[in-house]
């Protein structure tokens, strides 16, 4: 009697040879190179909206007549945007040819070191912003006359017996201060929380690759 | 490696890719391609994983897919390198199965369209009808119409055969 095709199916595969697996020997090697890739595409997606803001931030503040905040704020961004293209140059030379383990090993500690910069730089990164911030504020021109001078007036007017280092109140001051040290001392924390919202997911995929592969090697 | 992702999440369920692949391919290195393919893709996309299937269902959508985009990007890639016409040829690598018989259906079913070829398998895997058309994205009225007249296709050619 002719086999029906359940039949022949069923048959074929109970014998143990029909399904050998192939090995998968470049599935670590593969596994990094997307990793690294992929990471590249977004490290460069972000430089570039950085390069991006740093342009449009002038005319921006021109027009919302905030260039106090517009300059300081462009400058800083120039410089975040060129210190991450240099680092950029670094991930790129990254040799290929390196073993997987080495090659994710090497792409391992650039990311550190990055993050680690970043953190570094977020240190003076957040109270710079607050303060190119106040200062756009301050300079705002309302009929000839900026906010920061409109508030002066009628905060001195309130506290009329307020002391004033270099024409500004004692009482601002300290507030002021306060902000830009805290923001100094949590800076860093700032960065690293905003380097792991961008790259958090990415970062903590090759933690596990590399312990898989570590692993592996052991 | 017991934290191995491969090891615990891959290979259990290798039959099911190795099945799928060999039904896509003629030659034992485009299997291991697509093989090593579907794994990778496994890898990549286990977020994407919402545990509203079981993981073998998923594996064989998952692996479908895989083999559908890569049959696509290859015959996109034969009609830029060449206007020849080629011919409908259908090629069974003899390292594939042990199995005569099967290896004669696996020549069957590789002259069936691309979509059959995902709904036999799945049918063949005695899966119910419900999941087959999950996977497809289809009905299950649609998928017994289907089914039936794969199978009428599939004895056709095998007697053509013999």
């Amino acid at each position: 009697m002719e086999k029906t095709i359940e039949t022949i199916w069923k048959e074929g595969f109970i014998k143990n040879d029909a399904l050998v697996a192939p090995k998968l020997n470049d599935l670590y090697n593969q596994k990094s190179i997307d990793i690294v890739e992929k990471f590249k595409r977004m490290y460069k997606l972000n430089r570039i909206g950085i390069a991006a803001f740093a342009l449009i931030i002038i005319p921006l503040s021109y027009a919302t007549r905030m260039i106090y905040m517009g300059v300081p704020m462009c400058l800083l961004f120039v410089a975040v945007s060129f210190i991450a293209y240099k680092y950029s140059t670094q991930l790129n030379n990254i040799d290929k040819n390196k073993s997987s383990y080495e090659y994710l090993s090497t792409f391992d500690a650039w990311v550190k070191d990055m993050v680690s910069l970043n953190s570094r730089l977020s240190t003076f990164m957040y109270p710079y912003i607050f303060i190119a911030m106040a200062l756009g504020f301050w300079h705002i021109d309302i009929e000839g006359n900026t906010l920061g001078n409109m508030f002066l007036n009628g905060f001195i007017a309130e506290f009329p017996t307020t002391y004033v280092i270099a024409g500004f109140p004692a009482l601002l001051a300290i507030p002021f201060i306060l902000i830009i040290a805290v923001l100094a001392f949590f800076g860093g924390k700032i960065g690293k929380w905003d380097i792991n919202l961008v790259y958090g997911r990415i970062i903590n995929r090759l933690d596990d690759l590399l312990s898989d592969m570590k692993e592996l090697r052991q | 490696m017991s934290n191995d992702f491969y090891t615990t999440q891959i290979l259990p369920y290798a039959a099911i890719i190795i099945k799928i692949c060999r039904a896509y391919t003629d030659t034992q290195e485009d299997f291991e391609d697509y093989y090593q393919e579907v794994c990778l893709q496994i890898w990549r996309s286990k977020d994407n994983f919402k545990e509203q299937s079981a993981w073998s269902t998923w594996i064989y959508r998952l692996s479908l897919n895989v083999c559908l985009t890569f049959l696509k990007k290859k015959k996109n890639n034969k009609q830029n390198a060449s206007t020849d016409i080629l011919p409908d040829e259908v090629l069974v690598d003899s390292r594939a199965f042990p199995d005569e018989s099967l290896n004669e259906l696996y020549k069957a079913i590789k002259q069936l369209s691309e979509i059959d070829r995902g709904v036999i398998l799945l049918y063949l895997e005695e899966k119910p009808y419900q999941e087959i058309a999950d996977i497809m994205g289809t009905n299950t009225n649609n998928i017994g119409v289907r089914i039936k007249r794969i199978k009428e296709r599939l004895k056709k050619i095998l007697n053509q055969s013999h």
